[in-house]
């Protein structure tokens, strides 16, 4: 019962944390100086035919009325029309590259999470030791590089010099994703390298926690072997912290598709939001926030639930007996 | 300070990355009048030249200007912009994480919510849009938005300092003697939280310089001829085949500074640790 | 077995290596133990007694060192490694920590935790180790075992949670049991009834018992001998009457005379008091550890001196404790001389006080309905356990908290108000002391900061040179010299600390204090001395103070009135002999057969208390003991709030009995 109360709470402000950012991206982007029908038309365009353009575009309504046609059509699915490629629905462009963006997020998350609890979990076990030195050296490297520094880096290896991957991940023209996965492997090596180094150290400081504490310590005095403990007694604790971490990650994630898909030319959700930027193309600019907002929103009230539900002291309320 | 130097001597790992700091600095400070290029200078003779040849010791880039050249210049934006940000985004975190955690109750859930909320755009997405639709950045503009980008971050760890600090009964003491909110607040309590918003500011001072290399990667950095690190990089980004140490080397830089300055942060925890 | 030595430990010798120095935490430390024997082992903080059972354990740190022997059953513990070791662990020799929620694991359900313990050193299987553990719940008493076994550990309550740890210790029927400071995290109520129960299952499975105390009364309850231990060294040992009634070493003999026990008052003695307080020991030390404080010192103390046999099985290292060359201090009583008469008026009126508060939703009702009143030079001592609202009390009269409802009235104006809202005057006249110092006391301040600032904000002394002046005064009292102005709390010891908080309180002559608590974090040898002050203090200056401890003894060596509060309500108020002694309530009389005896020759029964701890969260219609209530008379008692029965103008009590059942002549 205790749990559902939190569910439907959560789920209650996700929603409301949704309608409240739709709100700020909406008014963010729409008020930015630059004028819009400039843009789409040109210099040399003449103000008649700008104030036409403008009226057509609905640009002249008030800001509220515009967010409710906007948002409206949200709801229903419709993304809209880009401002920069007239005539095209965003959304005939838009979820094909969603998808490209969300497998490589996934191939991220594949190498990275596995990786990161078990290293962050060896350099707990052996704090202090040369084993530690060395993980955490790493880590700390990692965690310093920018997405695109490693990308580069990986580049110089990799391509330039073994040249064993491709440089850039561009899809051909007329093949999708999946006949072409080796274009999956650097961008998401640069994306795991930071994130591998911070979920590492994060993971790395909680198991250190858990060896020093009073019930680790009284199973080893229970004469429990020290193997036995750490699986047993230690591990679930001390893994339990990472997944709250992991996460309020994905939005660094996120951010790191954008500098990864620019990187390498992937055809995915980051490079289209670049390309909106530099276009000034609003709603499709307002598209691809969104979603990307959504993602984060999603993925923190699952990792939230995930560990109400797994943690007992949460699950099971206390009271006496 | 005697601890802090016996500290230090333990660990190599705290001199190497306090070393390479220190040596960024100084190329910050005096690089400039020792280089003997421009920035901006094209040496048309040479461009995509190799590293070591023509007296250009890191080569040159497509436009044959002279890659170390550009790095030390680019090292002073990066390093002035970051450390701006990591002091105005720490100096807000501390005002509104503060207010947030000492008055507790409905300012403080308003204050997780909002904070919540803004967080749930990723800061660099967020700093690429709006810098993207302003136009041409500058230092002013890239300290303020990336600034306003990780007050969230920075109010949250300020906002949990306090709290360790709050059920303590000098707060308790102080309030019956009849203590403003504000002497409680920032007399009291604040010379406690030092330690771990030092650390902060330390880190900060990381993800700042992170976080602008990669902003100018995606275009919204310093605009030439100015020289940005991750411009740089993209700039340079077609002929990486050709000539990768245009790409490589400003990377290697940002690499370097970063890893310098967390290197030093996590020392910087270290001695907080064992001041308490 | 001709043998009944079950562990020998010879000269054993504890070194820690830190960044700076080495640190000895044990020192040549010789104990024997027997079969069927309990052992007590008493010594304030920084002694080494968690060392010493670490030590056993073979669990130390990395930087620790040990040398000597630990024989265990004729084994060498010190020469096993840790592969070996587990075999003794939690088998041979278990161990019982002082706090119980941490070393329970939470994500582990008690069943699991227990279950383990036999299935790995017995070879049992799940269904025979469940058997087990439900056995040894019920071994501890535990009602409901199946369904205890599916909980996590913060879904009972600590008490519970104790027992749980020591049927987990149980379980392999160790030879050995240690136990370091089982009780200190638990109520008083509480922890008599595990001490019982403790004693019970030593007979029953003829373990032999290792207890671990800075309490000498809980020692002496549960042990037949005794080990006094004083900075990593045992300095007296021996059986506790021999021990109590004719200590060798000053030490022992110190340490007896500076606990309150039942029957000192301020009006008859000040306590005993050990000078100084406890330094850390280095290296090189060698000789008595106690010569700097030792009131018996000649100038042969410094020098290597050893255990020696006095009497039989009763060592020490000393025998000076009634020599006659160095006479006993004299410990008189304060004598106010009373030329100044005192009027006696009131000076607080409480009356109806409520305080409700949400706590995640759920309603705490921490004071429930209390009426009392407290008059000027008095000291009113509030008694009672966790839960019961005397820190409550204290902190909406010195107005940290705002009543929900009720009027607290101080000389005639209404005080019912936080402190947002108290005029200076107000808040200058009401202070308040505080338990732990070193948090009451903002540890990036220098004492002169700290003895400043009230100083300048409620007295309005603008000028520095003016408030340094009073400083060094008030200090004086305090037995602080000028230079400890310059110092900060993290170079001061706990005692010195809670004086220089006592300091701050009195600078700016208040009229009431409220003291919570101010001796509870000290060590016993520093609570003496830091009792009288207060005493002294209050004395001289007049003023009244709330004084809330949860110590029987302390309350009733210092107040002048006392109030026994149970679940926010007052169950007995009175004056001091008239509490103490018949007739009682009965929850009163708990307290008193609960709380353990100095003296061991005393042998009083405990009054055992069933049922659940107080929960505030409950709302109670009658009694609010009526759930634990040993004397309960039926539904009565559930349904309908006591009546006041008074015994005397200033005695009364809440209860349904009769006086004469109360024990009333």
């Amino acid at each position: 019962m205790e749990f559902f109360k939190r569910f439907s709470k959560r789920l209650g402000f996700m929603f409301v944390t949704l309608a409240v950012m739709s709100f700020i991206i909406f008014l963010l982007v729409e008020i930015m100086p630059g004028d819009v029908a400039q843009t789409v038309l040109g210099q040399s365009a003449t103000p008649e035919s700008l104030k036409a353009l403008r009226e057509a575009m609905g640009l002249n309504d008030p800001i509220m009325v515009r967010y409710f046609r906007w948002a409206g059509g949200i709801l229903k699915g419709d993304l809209g029309e880009s401002f920069y490629m007239r005539g095209v629905q965003i959304s005939s462009i838009f979820w094909r590259r969603v998808g490209h963006s969300i497998v490589l997020a996934l191939t991220a998350l594949l190498f990275y999470v596995p990786l990161s609890l078990f290293f962050g979990v060896v350099a707990g076990v052996k704090a202090g030791k040369f084993t530690d030195s060395v993980i955490s050296f790493f880590g700390l490297a990692t965690m310093a590089l920018p997405e695109f520094v490693s990308g580069v880096i990986l580049i110089t290896i990799f391509s330039v010099s073994l040249k064993i991957l491709p440089i850039t991940s561009v899809i051909p023209i007329g093949e999708n994703l999946w006949q072409n996965l080796k274009i999956l492997v650097l961008p998401a090596l640069s994306i795991t390298f930071v994130m591998f180094g911070y979920v590492s150290r994060m993971q790395r400081s909680s198991m250190i926690n858990v060896m020093n504490s009073d019930y680790v310590r009284a199973a080893i005095l229970k004469g429990m072997p020290r193997g036995y403990v750490i699986f047993r007694h230690a591990l679930k604790n001390a893994l339990l912290p990472s997944i709250t971490i992991i996460g309020m990650n994905m939005g660094w994630l996120f951010g790191g598709l954008i500098v990864v898909e620019t990187l390498f030319g992937f055809p995915g959700l980051g490079s289209l939001t670049m390309s909106a930027i530099k276009t000034r193309d609003i709603p499709l600019i307002e598209a691809c926030v969104l979603f990307i907002t959504l993602v984060f929103v999603v993925s923190t009230f699952i990792t939230d639930m995930l560990y109400a539900y797994l943690n007992p002291r949460i699950r099971f309320k206390g009271g006496e007996a | 300070m005697k601890n802090f130097l016996l500290l230090l001597k333990q660990n190599p790992r705290a001199i190497l990355g306090l070393s390479i700091l220190l040596l960024w600095i100084l190329l910050a400070l005096l690089g400039p009048s020792l280089l003997p290029y421009s920035f901006s200078q094209m040496d048309m003779d040479n461009q995509i030249s190799r590293p070591g040849l023509n007296g250009h010791l890191l080569g040159t880039d497509a436009l044959g200007r002279d890659i170390l050249t550009r790095i030390v210049y680019g090292s002073r934006s990066i390093l002035t912009i970051a450390l701006m940000t990591s002091l105005f985004s720490s100096l807000a975190g501390i005002l509104i994480g503060f207010t947030a955690g000492y008055f507790g109750g409905f300012w403080d859930t308003l204050f997780l919510r909002i904070m919540d909320i803004v967080m749930a755009i990723p800061p660099l997405v967020l700093s690429m849009v709006v810098l993207g639709i302003l136009g041409d950045s500058t230092i002013a503009s890239l300290t303020i938005i990336v600034s306003i980008a990780y007050t969230p971050a920075t109010a949250r760890v300020a906002r949990g300092a306090l709290l360790s600090c709050k059920g303590s009964e000098y707060v308790d003491a102080a309030r019956i003697r009849g203590e403003s909110d504000f002497y409680i607040m920032f007399v009291e309590i604040l010379p406690n939280t030092l330690g771990p918003i030092i650390v902060e500011i330390t880190a900060r001072f990381a993800y700042s310089i992170m976080m602008i290399a990669s902003l100018g990667f995606l275009g919204v950095g310093l605009q030439p001829p100015t020289p940005d690190w991750g411009m740089m990089v993209i700039e340079n980004k077609s002929i990486i085949r050709e000539a990768p140490w245009a790409v490589l080397y400003p990377s290697l830089a940002i690499a370097s500074l970063v890893i310098a300055i967390s290197l030093f942060s996590d020392f910087i925890s270290k001695v907080m640790i064992h001041e308490k | 077995m001709k043998n009944n030595t079950l562990l020998e430990i010879n000269n054993l010798t504890v070194t820690y290596k830190t960044l700076t120095d080495s640190v000895v935490a044990l020192r040549d430390l010789s104990i024997s133990l027997q079969t069927q024997e309990a052992l007590g082992i008493i010594g304030e903080s920084g002694c080494g007694k968690s060392t010493l059972s670490y030590a056993i354990m073979g669990y130390l740190s990395s930087n620790g060192r040990c040398d000597g022997e630990i024989l265990f059953e004729g084994e060498n513990l010190l020469t096993k490694n840790q592969k070996q070791l587990m075999e003794y662990r939690g088998n041979r020799i278990a161990m019982v920590y002082q706090n119980p929620y941490s070393s329970l694991n939470p994500s582990l359900t008690i069943g699991q935790q227990l279950d383990e313990v036999t299935i790995f050193h017995r070879k049992l299987s799940r269904k025979q180790a469940r058997e087990k553990t439900l056995e040894a719940l019920t071994d501890l008493y535990l009602g409901d075992a199946e369904g205890l076994v599916k909980r996590y550990p913060h879904q009972i309550s600590g008490g519970m949670q104790q027992r749980v740890c020591i049927a987990m210790a149980l379980l392999c029927r160790p030879n050995l049991m240690i136990l370091d400071e089982p009780t200190t995290a638990l109520d008083v109520t509480t922890e008599a009834v595990i001490l019982d129960i403790i004693g019970e299952l030593k007979r029953k499975y003829s373990m032999s018992l290792i207890y671990i105390s800075h309490d000498l009364g809980i020692v002496n309850k549960i042990s037949d001998r005794i080990a006094v231990m004083y900075r990593g060294e045992v300095v007296e040992m021996g059986f506790k009457r021999a021990l109590f009634s004719r200590p060798s070493h000053p030490y022992t003999r110190a340490l007896i005379n500076c606990i309150p026990r039942a029957g000192v008052v301020k009006e008859e003695v000040r306590l005993n008091t050990i000078p100084g307080y406890v330094k850390r020991r280095g290296l090189q030390e060698t000789g008595c550890p106690f010569v700097d404080r030792c009131e018996k010192r000649v100038p042969g103390c410094t020098d290597k001196y050893g255990m020696m046999e006095r009497d039989s099985n009763h060592y020490s290292a000393c025998d000076r404790a009634y020599a006659t060359d160095v006479p006993d201090k004299e410990i008189k009583a304060l004598k106010i001389s009373k030329e100044i008469p005192q009027p006696e008026e009131r000076i607080l009126d409480i009356k109806e006080l409520y305080k409700h508060y949400r706590q995640g939703g759920t309603k705490i009702r921490a004071l429930d309905g209390v009426t009392v009143s407290l008059e000027t030079n008095q000291v009113l001592g509030i008694v009672g356990e966790s839960g019961c609202g005397k820190s409550t009390l204290g902190h909406t009269v010195s107005g940290l908290l705002t009543p929900t409802r009720g009027h607290i009235i101080y000389k005639d104006k209404e005080i019912s108000v936080s402190w947002r809202k108290r005029s200076p005057e107000i808040l200058r006249e009401i202070q308040l002391i505080f338990q732990n110092p070193g948090r009451s006391l903002n540890p990036s301040f220098t004492l002169e900061t700290l003895l400043g600032r009230p100083m300048k904000k409620l007295l309005g002394i603008s000028s520095k040179k003016e408030r340094i002046k009073l400083s060094r005064q008030i200090l004086a009292k305090v037995d602080l010299s000028e230079e400890y102005l310059n110092r900060k709390t993290t170079q001061l010891s706990g005692g010195e600390m809670q004086r220089a908080a006592i300091a701050r309180a009195f600078s700016i002559a208040p009229n009431l204090i409220v003291c919570d608590e101010p001796t509870s974090a000290l060590d016993v040898s520093v609570q003496a001395s830091v009792l009288n002050l207060l005493s002294e203090l209050q004395q001289t200056s007049g003023a009244s103070y709330i004084f809330i401890s949860h110590d029987l003894y302390v309350i009733n060596y210092i107040s002048d009135y006392i109030m026994v509060m149970y679940l926010g309500r007052i169950c007995e108020y009175g004056k001091k002999s008239e509490v103490v002694g018949p007739p009682y309530h009965p929850y009163t009389e708990a307290l008193l057969s609960a709380v353990p005896d100095v003296d061991p020759s005393l042998d009083k029964n405990t009054i055992r208390l069933e049922g659940s701890p107080p929960n505030p969260t409950q709302r109670i219609k009658g009694c609010p003991f009526a759930g634990r209530c040993h004397k309960k008379i039926g539904k009565i008692c559930d349904t309908t709030p006591p009546p006041r029965i008074e015994f005397s103008e200033s005695h009364f009590v809440y209860c349904h009995l009769k006086p004469e059942d109360l024990g009333a002549v």
